[in-house]
């Protein structure tokens, strides 16, 4: 009876709020911000921030989704000083911005400005997805700021065979006339090329939901992940036309045959720890594709975390808290720095941000860890 | 409850199916060629037709769109310089 109830009352739900954990503008350049998380009452009780960089094409709140399913909530209560950047919405003008001008420019400014806080200068650094690419494109060129780097979901290898990599390798496909006609990459035609990695995930996703519409906590759930699923933000259009092909068309990579400001990328030069977590259902990454980091890197302590679940779900779910969240909380104090000298903390008040890709699988078998 | 039960699992069985034919399909170069034909000729145009209204625009001396939004790329470049170089003075008042 609830069910059907709450399917029939669906339309009149109140919208869950989305990117509420507390948090302040720490820093703001052009369109893009860097947040801060207020700490917890008892204060921080870790010697290292940590940077989340989400990637360019959703946006930010994926890891502040609502209370209870919030990554960035999770580590402010572990007693983390958490930063993250929120990309903003390019303006017209901004179709000139090149990767070199977010990927050292504007992310490098981030990780300088979130190492400042503390002595030691150094900041963990957290990438999602694409934000973990470029996370580990900087790191490789700029490591000294790096305590530590987790690249979850984060491609490195983009010749995988996997449905985004063929439709970028096609002859047909022009990315220079891509970025010409339409100046930033709008998101309605990046979501499209995302649905169609999955045509029938819609109708997967009304299924589901008829089948647990009983549930609140779900429904509240599922509405919010819509929410950010449908909030998509557009790309600038130099930076995709290098993204794209650079990356993607000439896997340039791995080989290190690829340049961030006329600096050769080698990936080997990622000497810090480093974490690689790749989920067993992610179709938009696929685990190969992102495992590949491991291999390369120049870290002595590296590991690689292989989860069940999709791109989305495996990290922002009721079972991402019990098990993705703590092991990466556990890789932080582990790698914590030896106490020192912080810079005092600033007061800030609630402030709601709202500010977007489907759930692609639920999470349900065991994990496994490997450790290299 | 049983019969909803059964049809979900038909559903699944038909899904997972239904996406990795879907899969397939999209992977053929028969189909992607000439989508990607398609939204490149697009693309070409939008920009030939936007280029077209610039020269026009420009030929009665005005601003174009493309003039305006390089200015204004111009302007967050210096800004973002003038933090390099701020950031740069702090780091060697630090030393």
């Amino acid at each position: 009876m609830k069910r059907i109830t709450n399917l029939l009352t669906l339309w009149k739900r109140p919208k869950p709020q989305v990117g509420v954990t507390p948090h302040e503008i720490f820093w703001q350049e052009n369109k893009w911000k860097l947040l801060r998380y207020q700490a917890r009452p008892e204060g921080i009780s870790h010697q290292t921030p940590i940077l989340l960089v989400p990637s360019l094409i959703n946006r930010h709140y994926v890891l502040d989704l609502m209370p209870g399913k919030s990554f960035a909530e999770y580590l402010v209560a572990q007693g983390f000083d958490v930063f993250c950047i929120d990309w903003g919405t390019p303006g017209d003008e901004d179709r000139y911005v090149t990767f070199d001008d977010l990927v050292d420019g504007a992310l490098g400014r981030a990780i300088r400005k979130v190492a400042s806080t503390v002595g030691h200068d150094r900041t963990h650094v957290l990438g999602y997805c694409m934000g973990g690419t470029l996370a580990a494109i900087h790191g490789a060129v700029h490591p000294e700021h790096l305590q530590s780097f987790v690249a979850l979901a984060a491609p490195v290898k983009f010749n995988d065979g996997s449905l985004l990599s063929q439709w970028t390798r096609l002859k047909g496909f022009d990315i220079d006339a891509l970025v010409a006609g339409t100046g930033n990459v709008p998101p309605r035609l990046l979501q499209s090329a995302f649905q169609m990695l999955r045509p029938t995930l819609p109708l997967q996703k009304a299924v589901m939901l008829i089948d647990r519409a009983w549930n609140d906590e779900f429904l509240d759930g599922h509405l919010a992940l819509e929410t950010w699923g449908n909030d998509n933000v557009a790309i600038p259009g130099e930076f995709y036309r290098t993204y794209i092909s650079e990356l993607y068309q000439k896997d340039a990579l791995l080989p290190g045959r690829f340049a961030l400001k006329g600096k050769k990328v080698e990936l080997k030069n990622l000497v810090c720890p480093t974490l690689a977590v790749t989920f067993e259902h992610d179709n938009i990454v696929p685990g190969p594709s992102a495992a590949a980091l491991i291999d390369v890197i120049g870290a002595k302590d590296k590991q690689h975390l292989h989860l069940p679940g999709g791109h989305v779900g495996a990290v922002v779910s009721k079972h991402a808290a019990k098990t993705l969240w703590p092991q990466l909380v556990a890789f932080y104090e582990k790698h914590d720095s030896p106490p020192q000298k912080r810079a005092p903390l600033p007061q800030v008040e609630k402030k709601p941000a709202p500010v977007s890709k489907p759930a692609k699988r639920r999470t349900s078998a065991p994990r496994e860890v490997r450790t290299r | 409850m049983m019969m909803w039960d059964q049809w979900k699992k038909g559903f699944d069985m038909w899904e997972q199916k239904t996406a990795e034919m879907m899969e397939t399909v999209l992977k053929s170069p028969a189909v992607l060629q000439p989508m990607g034909g398609l939204l490149s000729a697009s693309m070409k145009m939008k920009a030939g037709v936007e280029k077209a209204s610039a020269q026009w625009w420009g030929g009665l001396g005005l601003p174009t769109k493309r003039e305006q939004e390089k200015t204004l790329h111009a302007l967050n470049q210096i800004q973002s310089r003038l933090i390099d170089l701020e950031e740069k003075l702090a780091e060697m008042k630090k030393n």
